[in-house]
């Protein structure tokens, strides 16, 4: 919601874009066939267009709307997150406009009880959370998909209908020029937390929705305090009431707080007592004095809620279509990147005939189990934040009590942050083998090592599926290099990533103090295989040329 | 005797644990619920000093608070 008098897209530091309707090639009465059609525009549909796109899929892309989000929502974006925007070519903007952060404070009455810094080393790249408003995160990545031939984006067409069998999704489209009927081979549903996918294939999310309900405020004040995320408990101000503060680009901060029990919502979000309520925050509980100015606001519940299951045959769902989860620990957005990295590079394997369609029976089990992870971690979060009874209560301003003074009870004002999932009980991820003693265990993404000045591991990535081997000289023994061969010869191209101490040549990434060996308890002769999108397969401590061909099957789905 | 005390993720279980308990109790047995429980965890305790030590911790907590 914005101001009296402003409209949706007035905003006090986003110039809006207006995407014109296009008639497609049906309205002419062309018939086409679509390989992949991706529902929703937004952050998760597009990143799943350009998951396809790297893998050379092609996809239209279809949203109702005319330009992007409305306000500015999901705001923080994780490591993780970036290191997927950056095997998409599309990090840069995200970087340049965001607001890196490594720490965090709890407040209780008004009193500094905790400090939090996240996992954060020169050996990462990417800082541990960016924040950017949601309309930058779209607009970056539809900026990329428009320059991207394999996408078309299609707007101000909405979907009505879906039907799916056997060969095949149709959908209705409504547009500003008449209706069609779309038809396409596999069907991405983004459309988001009122799915109409879902709808229409008469699909429910099950699990809780949490009593609480909170509004996000977004205001512009000029301060110098910090990118850093900031929680308060029980402040003088306001003692009944959780506030969460954070920096957005552009003088924009983010004021998240939580209604009263007794309080009406729809009252709540009246401007004269947003006004009023921000107020009280910014003098009393933020002490800041410099006149602000409200942008934008929003009401939200905290939900865990999703999919029993993530596809339906040749739909799949991605992103909040497929499940909801509390704002605390900013999972939504984060997991939906990583729905669409996971959907968008197994949906081109099955298209391009390289795996067998049963790979995407791996997607539901994988992404779900992450949403399952999310909500333990969430609900625990959740009855912190917003205690949901007054034994919660109670344990809650206990816990916070010990605090100021014991730092045993800090660590429940830990607000637990996005991590990205291992899938170790996934169908294609191999055993262990039991000899390393550090590195990523199978189901875990790489993780990242600096190699120089502006130059890490993960940067050396490339498409598809890889094979990170360690060596001192950066050869490899002549077995594994033909199985190599044979595999390409097959249509199962691995790009391998050398790794040696001391490479006799330049394609070998130089480990001269032993550091990435060490980081990934590798010896001379191991090995990582790694999936598109970095999660690893198997690894071994010591790779026989004939292990590789059952790893790589396993991981497009077994036999 | 040892200082040994209880890992993090098991002093969450018991976070969870109480809550859901006093939730189930009427209110006004919260009091008596929580001194009882104080004692048995004495108890359980092999050194009074110790004890000791966190009842001060706790009234510390409170004074503070009731400022």
């Amino acid at each position: 919601m914005r101001p009296a008098g402003r409209a949706e897209t007035d905003s006090l530091y986003f110039d809006y874009p207006h995407f014109p309707f296009v008639r497609p090639a049906e309205l002419e009465g062309r018939a086409v066939r679509h390989r992949v059609a991706i529902v929703g525009a937004g952050p998760v549909g597009v990143t799943a267009a350009l998951e396809l796109a790297r893998h050379g899929i092609e996809s239209v892309v279809l949203d109702d709307k005319a330009t992007v989000n409305d306000g500015s929502r999901a705001i923080c974006i994780s490591r993780h997150s970036l290191e997927i925007l950056q095997q998409l070519d599309v990090v840069a903007p995200f970087v340049e406009k965001g607001l890196g952060w490594t720490r965090g404070r709890t407040y209780f009455r008004d009193r500094e009880i905790f400090r939090f810094e996240m996992p954060h080393s020169e050996q990462e790249r990417f800082l541990p959370m960016v924040n950017l408003q949601q309309q930058y995160i779209e607009r970056f990545l539809i900026d990329k998909a428009d320059a991207s031939e394999p996408v078309e984006l299609r707007w101000q067409s909405a979907v009505t209908g879906v039907r799916h069998d056997a060969s095949g999704v149709t959908l209705d489209v409504a547009t500003p020029e008449g209706e069609y009927r779309l038809e396409c081979d596999y069907l991405l549903a983004a459309d988001g937390a009122r799915s109409v996918v879902r709808k229409a294939l008469g699909l429910a999310l099950h699990g809780e929705a949490y009593e609480g309900r909170y509004v996000i405020a977004d205001i512009r004040l000029r301060s110098d305090f910090p990118t850093e995320r900031r929680a308060f408990f029980h402040s003088r101000a306001l003692p009944d009431t959780t506030l969460l503060v954070h920096r957005q680009p552009d003088d924009i901060w983010r004021i998240d707080y939580q209604l009263g029990p007794d309080e009406d919502p729809e009252a709540a979000v009246e401007e004269h007592n947003i006004r009023a309520r921000v107020d009280l925050i910014v003098r009393d509980v933020l002490g800041e004095s410099d006149a602000w100015e409200l942008e934008w606001w929003s009401l939200y519940k905290a939900h865990t809620l999703a999919l029993d299951d993530y596809r339906h045959g040749r739909v799949l769902f991605i992103g909040d279509s497929a499940h909801l989860v509390p704002i605390f620990g900013v999972r939504g957005l984060n997991n939906g990147f990583a729905d669409a990295a996971n959907a968008g590079w197994k949906l081109a394997w099955v298209l391009q005939g390289r795996a067998p369609e049963r790979l995407l029976d791996s997607y539901s089990p994988e992404r779900r189990g992450a949403t399952l992870d999310v909500f333990a971690n969430a609900g625990k979060s959740t009855r912190f934040m917003t205690p949901p009874s007054r034994g919660y209560r109670l344990m809650r301003d206990a816990a916070l009590t010990l605090a100021l003074h014991n730092d045993y009870a800090s660590g429940f004002a830990n607000p637990r942050q996005v991590t990205p999932y291992t899938y170790a009980e996934s169908p294609l991820t191999q055993a262990d083998d039991g000899g390393f003693g550090a590195g990523p265990m199978p189901g875990a993404p790489l993780i990242n090592r600096r190699l120089g000045e502006d130059d890490y591991l993960l940067d050396h990535l490339a498409s598809g599926f890889t094979l990170l081997h360690f060596s001192t000289d950066g050869r490899l023994d002549a077995e594994l290099a033909d199985r190599l061969a044979m595999l390409e010869a097959g249509g199962h191209a691995i790009d391998l990533l050398r790794v040696a101490r001391k490479p006799d040549d330049i394609g070998a990434l130089a480990d001269a103090d032993g550091s990435l060996f060490t980081a990934y308890g590798a010896a001379p002769g191991s090995a990582y295989l790694v999936r598109p999108d970095r999660h690893v397969v198997a690894r071994w401590k010591r790779l026989a040329s004939g292990d590789l061909d059952a790893a790589l099957t396993t991981a497009l789905g077994g036999e | 005797m040892t200082d040994a005390t209880l890992p993090f993720a098991d002093l969450e279980r018991v976070y969870e644990r109480l809550a859901e308990t006093l939730d189930a109790l009427p209110e006004a047995q919260e009091r008596l619920f929580l001194a009882q429980l104080a004692l048995a965890l004495s108890h359980r305790v092999e050194n009074v000093d110790r004890v000791m030590a966190a009842i001060e911790e706790a009234r510390r907590g409170v004074a503070e608070v009731s400022v």
